[in-house]
């Protein structure tokens, strides 16, 4: 991987970018955080920002013409511009601290001279002092201030000028007008800001306006003289010192590293959408703001940032990165180099619901699932993933592509028109649903049956060898079957075969139950909300046909406000994140009082799991008893093998029979709570039995004389599990505990 | 010996003794962190108790699963 690559994902993302007003301010000034200090009353820190940004915040906040104003979002609103140089008055009168800028570092042995004391050379000037340079100002003027010495508030600004200069050493010569560079030629770099109508030495015409250099490659020239407005020139001295000391420390002339490029503008603006108008706060005085007029003024600031993504999405609102650092994180934990860094982003790229929200709201298309999605392709394909992540589902699927798959066109026939997709989950989730969907499919479309695993567990552990593997065996089945256009239930499957099997045509049961008028669907609830898969974003067909179904019930249907939100099943993120997880879960819950209708299996799951009323569409459809209850694990394997054997058995005239273990006539008591805890940490009955039957097979177990207890462990590939149980009749017994870790036993010392 | 939370003394079922307190290593993503926990003085078979299981143990493979 290569940090482009990576940071492909985000590189549109302008989060953190500078705003509209400080792309039009002179001095870019950070006015965003500025305001917000402000706001808060928080003085020093609002009057750091403008000191470091402007040099005399005292010249700036009497004199500046706002540029920024122009491009204030809050016009957009129909609001007056903020009054930042009102602001930034009241932020010198109510800042405690004005110490001027000293840094602690050695003097330098480089001499800069500043022809003209104007503001423009003075900022050049002071930045150059502070930094330890030794810097001669000469104007042919008895004072400094330049043009400003005729300004009637000329007083104030001289004030500012000398507590500015006071921390600094630095030699002004007035009455000292340089007439030739001859005169200067003893000095390393020369800046010249001798203001309008001042000598330009025969440099003008080659003056850069971006690098501020000359023909003579020593000296420097901005300020009014080149043409600027005052405020621009006291902005070109700042430059200048970073142009004119990057000069001396490399003899090279460029713009010093970490400036943003202004050059541009910004083009970028957001909606604002549910923001009020809020008028323009007026000073109640004469002498302007109070501080209180202040912060109300200051705390009009819509604070133009994008957090679209942030706003909705519990995974980055957690972590609080912004995507450009996930970015970057993602390639630079690839090359991590222990002990000497560690990875940074691991709990983040696997507490994606890869939902395609924050896609979904970026005024970009930045895709953060995308760019999980690639790093845990990458971290597989790497050998550096975290399996335990992910491996209950791998699991899962293993046994959906082998013993739980099958496929068939319909009874006595070779090929099939239309073939029926369950999905995985749905038949586990209640039989009824799959086999009841498939006798309407081939009483009415004479459709064929795949029951497999669309890939999705491979595809959100970034598995990608399983994955096409799987791809290819579907590919192949549904060749087989004479290419039949595929029957959706599952919106993730639908997803997925849109992604990696793109030719097969594809349809959702949803809209073929929608459009027959056989079905009359039952109503469970007199109003509710359809509660949209995030699988099913941009699928109107899968939308609509449940939207219809639910009218033809007659339950009264409410809209979300935000559809298509991830219930927190997408991603697999359970494991990798389950205080997340929680929260998600009851944040989506939380989301409508009204009961929900589902479509997807994993959404009702996890909103029974919570005790929300909710009903899956096919309940509706053929009128099943709508349950809070949510199958355990073994009951849902059991299903999925009822799934199979009944179908086999109607379509094939074949008597299933699942692979058998030794362990599955042990017989185990387990009480509701223990099973909703082995539930909820995915741990299951088969692997408690297996445990069992080998630790009592093989004697291979820890007991307690006193009463008989047991535990013992089995060791997969990359969980270990623990159980504590007792014999309670022959082949029978009770299950105390059941608990796992994934760590492996090594050497012992 | 108390050996858990539930102050039992297991034995090795199959040594038929009494766990002792053990220095075991235990390996997770290529790193390796020792603990001592109940074992078999015979055999050395290792019991690992739900507490550690779910309380350092897990915390600790999150940590090297973050690292």
């Amino acid at each position: 991987m290569k940090l482009e690559d990576s940071a492909a994902y985000a590189a549109k993302c302008f989060r953190g970018e500078p705003p509209s007003c400080a792309f039009a301010c002179p001095f870019h000034m950070d006015i965003r955080s500025f305001l917000d200090k402000a706001a808060k009353g928080r003085w020093g820190a609002a009057y750091k920002i403008l000191r470091d940004a402007t040099v005399f915040p005292g010249i700036v906040a009497a004199l500046c013409d706002q540029p920024c104003r122009q491009f204030c979002q809050r016009t957009v609103l129909g609001d007056a511009a903020i009054a930042l140089r009102d602001v930034e008055a009241a932020c010198l009168r109510y800042a405690k601290d004005r110490k001027p800028q000293a840094y602690v570092i050695p003097p330098k042995d480089k001499r800069i001279a500043v022809i003209g004391a104007g503001p423009a050379g003075l900022s050049c000037a002071l930045n150059l002092a502070q930094k330890k340079y030794q810097v001669t100002v000469f104007d042919r003027e008895s004072g400094w201030g330049g043009g400003l010495r005729s300004h009637p508030r000329f007083a104030e600004f001289d004030e500012e000028l000398a507590l500015q200069f006071s921390a600094v050493d630095l030699e002004f010569r007035f009455d000292s007008e340089v007439k030739s560079l001859d005169e200067v030629a003893d000095f390393d770099a020369v800046y010249v800001a001798t203001g309008a109508d001042g000598e330009s030495f025969g440099l003008l015409e080659s003056w850069d306006k971006n690098l501020l250099t000359t023909s003579n490659p020593r000296v420097f020239m901005g300020g009014e003289i080149c043409g600027v407005t005052l405020m621009e020139g006291i902005a070109q001295g700042i430059t200048a010192s970073k142009v004119i000391e990057v000069f001396l420390q490399t003899g090279k002339t460029t713009r010093p590293h970490g400036d943003h490029d202004y050059a541009e503008g910004c083009g970028r603006y957001l909606d604002h959408e549910g923001e009020v108008s809020v008028p323009l706060v007026v000073p109640s005085g004469p002498e302007g703001y109070t501080e209180e007029e202040a912060r109300a003024e200051a705390a009009r600031c819509l604070q133009c940032d994008c957090d679209k993504c942030l706003a909705g999405c519990e995974m980055l609102r957690r972590f609080h990165k912004d995507p450009q650092r996930i970015a970057r994180e993602v390639y630079t934990d690839m090359v991590v180099n222990p002990p000497f860094s560690t990875r940074q982003v691991t709990r983040e790229i696997y507490s994606c619901n890869i939902c395609g929200y924050c896609k979904s709201v970026c005024p970009v298309d930045v895709d953060i699932g995308a760019l999980s999605q690639f790093s845990r392709t990458a971290r597989m394909s790497a050998g550096i993933h975290p399996a335990a992540l992910h491996d209950f589902w791998l699991r899962e699927m293993d046994f959906n592509t082998s013993e739980g798959a099958f496929a068939s066109a319909p009874k006595g026939r070779e090929t099939c028109k239309y073939a029926f997709y369950p999905g995985c989950q749905l038949g586990a989730a209640n039989p009824e649903y799959v086999l009841r969907s498939y006798d309407f499919l081939r009483d009415t479309y004479d459709s064929g049956i795949i029951l497999g695993c669309c890939g999705a567990p491979a595809y959100w552990a970034g598995d990608q060898a399983r994955l096409r593997a799987n791809v290819e065996a579907t590919r192949r089945r549904w060749s087989e079957m004479g290419e039949p256009t595929l029957v959706f239930a599952c919106a993730t499957c639908e997803s997925l075969f849109h992604l990696f099997l793109p030719e097969i045509p594809r349809v959702s049961l949803y809209e073929l139950l929608a459009a027959s008028d056989k079905i009359s669907p039952a109503q469970p609830y007199p109003a509710a909300v359809v509660f949209d898969p995030c699988a099913a974003r941009d699928d109107h067909g899968m939308e609509s046909g449940v939207r219809e179904l639910a009218g033809k019930a007659g339950v009264t249907l409410d809209e979300l406000t935000e559809k298509n939100h991830c219930c927190g099943h997408g991603g697999h993120i359970r494991i990798a994140n389950p205080s997340l997880y929680n929260e998600i879960t009851r944040n989506r819950a939380e989301a409508s009082d009204r009961p929900y209708i589902v479509y997807c299996v994993n959404c009702r799951e996890v909103f029974a799991s919570r005790s929300k009323e909710c009903a899956h569409i096919l309940d509706l459809v053929f009128d099943l008893p709508v349950t809070p209850r949510v199958p355990t694990l073994q009951e849902k394997r059991d299903n999925s093998v009822k799934v199979k054997r009944e179908l086999m058995k109607q379509i094939q005239d074949i008597d299933f029979q699942p692979e058998r273990h030794e362990w599955d006539s042990l017989r185990l008591i387990i009480s509701d709570d223990l099973q909703k805890e082995m539930d909820q940490k995915l741990i299951s009955e088969a692997d408690l039995k297996e445990a069992i039957w080998r630790a009592e097979t093989y004697c291979d177990k820890f007991y307690d004389e006193k009463d008989g207890m047991s535990m013992c462990s089995l060791i997969k590939p990359v969980i270990t599990y623990w159980v504590q149980y007792r014999e309670t009749a022959p082949n029978t017994y009770e299950v105390c505990s059941a608990y796992y870790h994934r760590m492996r036993l090594g050497q012992k010392e | 010996m108390a050996v858990d939370s539930e102050a039992r003394t297991w034995k090795c079922a199959k040594c038929n003794v009494e766990l002792v307190p053990k220095k075991a290593v235990l390996e997770y993503l290529g790193h390796t962190v020792s603990h001592e926990v109940p074992a078999c003085p015979k055999c050395g078979k290792t019991m690992i108790c739900q507490e550690l299981a779910e309380g350092r143990m897990s915390e600790v493979e999150q940590q090297l699963e973050d690292k």
